[in-house]
């Protein structure tokens, strides 16, 4: 048929020229439905896109004045605590939990953070001293992390909104090209062929009504040789009653195999 | 009369301190240096005074491997006067290297406790406080082993003994540890000082004093960052140095206190004391977070600059080794003013660049 | 979506690869967390001039592949440098990989991996 996408492998019928005419609507139904979902999550994205890149400036400076504060720790304990540090971790105090957000039914999760009271790795830490820079050192960081984790969830959410946009672009772009021309496509074979198919019945039935027509002629004309027969046998040696009798029964069955036969042809 | 001998032996030292002395950086110095814009003018700045220290050093080094070539200075220079030293003023310097092997013993036991390697941590150690023997601690692979080589190879063995066993060395935390250690060494300081017969006169005069301040600070420092902590206020006395200005009764007070005003009302019958916590403490609504705001000078601050002041005091007294102790402790304060410099300089804070202590 | 609830409910933790300072600040923040025994694993990794590509790049794969409790990893910059070819191709949503700057390293937003890919959709 037309087109380079080609049509459904059906059979020219009524009943999947409705199913075609259905999934088109359906079709037509979920472009722009998806077309909305789309657009919704691109403007998402920008927006996120735009967050991402301001909070990506903002860890610049969060985590500058989180260094000084370390600066300052080194400065007030006069030596290096970073070992302590790492071998008095023992549980996380700081952690994430993961929400989510329901943009056009995506699941975006969004990290979190709270911490776990009762665990305080560090307390001690500069017990003799520089345990105020060292307290002042952690919330400072505390803040940062904080920053950190903001810019882990736009991130994620980044990651995801981009794969998800990818699949439904993508899918809006299969109803379009794709699904819609090739059922309208089918659509009008199946017309085509519907009406081809008509075409043939009506010559068909020509046919046969020009044959019934041919046949009642000739069965008219053997009735009517019959009766003139007949017409001349009374004449020689019948009655009148007999005569109207007979002549009567095959005029009615006449009559009614005459109507009957236009019936079915027509 | 108490001097009359002692050229005879540590003339030559006390002489050569005072040389380093001299090598200090001056506040004319300092404001040089706050004027730097890179690492690399800083480099520049120090190089009268620290020569071919920094001559090795990368351009643009980090400000911790700046320290790091300070700090090799002041080890060499410590180093070269141990080398001078006999009698008494050698065992005086290696009581001031007990301070800086207890922080390395702590690492080491750190480091055992949680099954690292200790040999890397070797590198870690504060080279003042490494002895011959440190290398021998690695070999022990749990923490009795580790006691008993610190009780038979280490001169802190007396610190250790009495007042810890090896299962507090697993139970107790190690800040714990670290500070009893601490304790033990400064009152065993401070007994050597004023027992030892060569050290009548100026020597004990100048070191009970700074002792006595260093063990107030250790005692108020650990009340205050004992705060909102597991640390129970009879652990906490056990820390404190049974000697100083306020021991007994404001290292009893101490003990009580619950906040910062407790503090406060423990240290008051100390004039020097109290002003410091006039100056910062109270005032700025009495909570650990706002101690030290950025504003002003923290109460750490404070209790620098005096140490700063009595080690130059010490200066004006002759023929004794505590010169020492005043230069090491100047030259630390000066890597750590420098570090901060440099700090404020890399990392482009530079409203906060004045925040050090320039003595001379 | 890829991203099935049970892939983030047990993520709690954040991990950090980077210089000594870095992960020393992180940890006062208190985010350090060591496994229980026998396998103590810890989720962090300090990085020095000494440690090996491979080594870094075995903590990227461990926090961000094998261990199901990170929800995010912080990596230094100059240390994702080292390994740009994998923080590249890491393109999972779980766990979220952040980098950070450190000391002395300022922050090079034309390094970044999820920026560059921002800057490219934008067709800058």
């Amino acid at each position: 048929m037309s087109g380079a996408v080609g049509r459904e492998p059906v059979f020219p019928t009524r009943q999947s020229l409705g199913l075609m005419k259905s999934k088109l609507k359906g079709a037509e139904i979920g472009h722009s439905l998806l077309k909305r979902k789309s657009e919704a999550l691109t403007k998402r994205f920008r927006e996120i896109t735009r967050r991402i890149d301001e909070a990506k400036q903002k860890m610049g400076r969060v985590m500058q004045i989180a260094a000084f504060s370390l600066a300052e720790v080194s400065y007030a304990v006069g030596g290096d605590i970073g070992y302590q540090v790492q071998e008095s971790a023992k549980q996380a105090r700081f952690r994430v939990r993961a929400k989510h957000e329901n943009i056009s039914g995506v699941l975006l999760p969004q990290f979190e953070s709270y911490t776990k009271e009762g665990i305080n790795d560090f307390a001690l830490t500069g017990l003799g001293k520089g345990g105020q820079q060292i307290q002042r050192c952690r919330e400072t960081y505390a803040r940062a992390v904080e920053t950190l984790v903001e810019l882990a969830s736009l991130q994620t959410a980044f990651l995801i909104l981009d794969e998800v946009i990818k699949v439904v672009n993508r899918r809006v772009n299969a109803i379009e090209h794709v699904i819609i021309p090739r059922t309208e496509n089918t659509i009008k074979y199946i017309n085509s062929e519907l009406d081809e198919l008509d075409r043939e019945e009506f010559y068909r039935l020509k046919k046969v009504s020009n044959k019934k027509q041919r046949d009642v002629a000739a069965a008219d004309a053997e009735i009517l040789a019959a009766r003139q027969k007949e017409a001349e046998r009374l004449a020689q040696n019948g009655t009148p009653a007999q005569e109207a009798k007979k002549a009567e029964e095959p005029e009615v069955t006449d009559v009614l195999g005459e109507q009957e036969d236009t019936d079915v042809i027509f | 009369m108490e001097g009359l001998f002692f050229n005879v032996n540590s003339g030559y030292l006390e002489g050569i301190v005072r040389g380093y002395r001299n090598s200090l950086l001056t506040g004319q110095n300092y404001s040089n240096l706050t004027q730097c814009e890179t690492i690399d003018d800083v480099k520049l700045q120090l190089g009268p005074a620290y020569g071919d220290f920094l001559a090795s050093l990368p351009p643009n080094p980090s400000t911790s491997s700046l320290a790091g070539k300070m700090t090799d200075k002041l080890v060499s220079e410590f180093r070269y006067l141990v080398a001078q030293a006999t009698g008494s003023t050698a065992q005086f310097l290696k009581y001031l290297t007990y301070g800086y092997m207890i922080d390395n013993i702590a690492l080491l036991i750190t480091g055992t406790l949680h099954e690292r390697d200790t040999r890397e941590l070797l590198e870690r150690c504060h080279p003042l406080g490494w002895f011959e023997t440190l290398p021998v601690l690695c070999v022990a692979t749990n923490i009795e082993e580790l006691y008993n080589s610190v009780l038979i190879e280490t001169p802190l063995a007396p610190y250790f003994k009495g007042s810890l066993n090896h299962q507090d060395l697993d139970e107790l935390n190690i800040e714990i540890v670290r500070n009893t250690l601490y304790k033990n060494y400064l009152e065993d300081f401070f007994n050597f000082v004023n027992t030892h017969p060569d050290f009548a006169g100026p020597t004990q005069e100048v070191m009970t004093e700074i002792l006595q301040f260093e063990a107030d600070r250790r005692s108020i420092n650990i009340t205050l960052n004992s705060f909102g902590t597991e640390l129970s206020k009879q652990e906490r006395r056990k820390l404190y140095p049974e000697f100083g200005k306020l021991y007994p009764e404001g290292s009893l007070m101490l003990s009580r206190a619950e906040d910062i005003e407790g503090v406060a009302l423990a240290v008051s019958a100390i004039a020097d004391y109290k002003t410091f916590f006039d100056a910062v403490g109270l005032n700025q609504g009495g909570g650990l977070g706002g101690m030290g705001g950025s504003d002003g000078k923290s109460l750490e601050d404070l209790f620098y600059q005096k140490e700063m002041d009595m080690s130059k005091l010490v200066f004006t007294r002759q023929f004794t080794p505590a010169v020492v102790y005043g230069w090491m402790k100047l030259k630390e304060q000066e890597i750590r003013n420098v570090t901060w410099i440099s700090e404020c300089i890399a990392q482009n804070q530079k409203e906060r660049i004045g925040n050090f202590i320039s003595v001379f | 979506m890829a991203a099935s609830a049970a892939s983030y409910k047990d993520r709690q933790l954040l991990a950090v690869i980077g210089d000594e300072d870095s992960v020393t600040g992180l940890l006062l923040a208190g985010i350090g967390h060591v496994t229980d025994p026998p396998e103590a694993q810890r989720n962090f990794l300090v990085v020095d001039s000494k440690t090996e590509n491979t080594e870094i790049e075995r903590a990227f794969v461990n926090f961000t592949q094998e261990r199901k409790d990170i929800a995010v990893v912080l990596i230094n910059q100059h240390v994702a440098e080292r390994i740009r070819h994998s923080v590249d191709t890491f393109a999972d949503p779980f766990p979220a990989v952040l980098e950070i700057p450190s000391k002395d390293h300022p922050y090079d937003p034309e390094k970044d991996s999820v920026l560059k890919r921002v800057r490219r959709l934008f067709g800058e």
